[in-house]
């Protein structure tokens, strides 16, 4: 399937790439627009004006995709609380990686292309999720 | 950047959380439904959810790259938004002092909050007034003060 979002990646974009990867579309192509309006026929819409899989109300797109694919496994929602943190910062809640997480994709935004950005953050987001799968389990920080 | 917006006046909840957006993003009141920014791929995004959102909630907006009709009014703009930031660092400040002189648990508590409420300020400090370094300075003070575990 072919999926699309605003070009210029950031957290949220990133996140939502991994997880439609990861959850929604084993074998996704991303498109990068500039424009609303340039997003192709068959692409999916995300992260961007008028488009279902956006920020609504208190969520940002990431959140809406679980919510939209039913995804209840916690962990992934351990991990929209990154990045809902990260990308809106209204401190819903306590996430201290957030601030790191942001940092590091806008600095990876200034030197890569977006297609590289996505590529450099799958394991990042690989490596977030199984520490918190651990965390989940265990009821306390990995070592 | 302009947002003009209209929002239904009931229910009052979904207003009121339009405010705080925008009062968090630190924007300049220019009138009834009108704010303004400085535009960059941040504030941009930002505006723009909001504007969404404004939608959703069955109001209307129109967002806005705009440039003043004189640069007088431009920095008069620019002028006021330094002076809100000011204000909020001025209390910052003055609460670093009056904690300077408290008991450590209380100190340290109170630097933990201040160096977050610091660091929302500096978000939406776009034109930075001359408070923030002392403010700054303030908070850094309290902090090697207190035991090293809280100053992190």
């Amino acid at each position: 399937m072919r999926w699309a979002t605003r070009a210029g990646v950031h957290i949220d974009r990133a996140a939502c790439a991994w997880l439609i990867r990861r959850h929604v579309d084993p074998e996704p192509e991303f498109v990068f627009v500039d424009d609303p309006a340039s997003v192709p026929g068959d692409a999916t819409p995300f992260d961007m004006r008028g488009a279902d899989l956006s920020h609504h109300g208190d969520d940002c797109s990431f959140e809406t995709i679980l919510r939209r694919y039913e995804l209840g496994d916690p962990v992934l929602w351990k991990l929209a609380e990154i990045v809902h943190e990260a990308d809106i910062d209204d401190e819903r809640f306590d996430a201290p990686e957030a601030r790191g997480v942001d940092v590091i994709l806008r600095g990876l935004s200034m030197i890569c292309s977006d297609e590289r950005v996505l590529e450099i953050t799958g394991p990042i987001f690989d490596g977030l999720y199984e520490f918190h799968r651990r965390a989940l389990l265990l009821g306390r920080e990995p070592a | 950047m302009l947002l003009a917006y209209r929002i239904p006046r009931q229910p009052s909840t979904p207003r009121i959380s339009i405010w705080r957006k925008l009062d968090r993003l630190g924007v300049a009141r220019l009138g009834d439904g009108l704010v303004a920014l400085p535009a960059d791929a941040r504030t941009r995004e930002q505006i723009d959810w909001i504007a969404e959102e404004i939608g959703e909630m069955g109001g209307s907006s129109t967002v806005w790259l705009a440039a003043a009709g004189s640069a007088a009014q431009e920095k008069d703009i620019a002028a006021e938004m330094r002076q809100a930031r000011a204000a909020e660092y001025r209390a910052v400040l003055q609460q670093a002092e009056t904690a300077a002189g408290a008991r450590p648990g209380e100190r340290s508590r109170t630097l933990k909050r201040l160096q977050a409420e610091l660091r929302r300020i500096g978000r939406r400090d776009y034109f930075p007034p001359a408070e923030r370094e002392a403010a700054q300075r303030a908070v850094r003070a309290l902090a090697e003060d207190s035991p090293s575990e809280v100053a992190r």
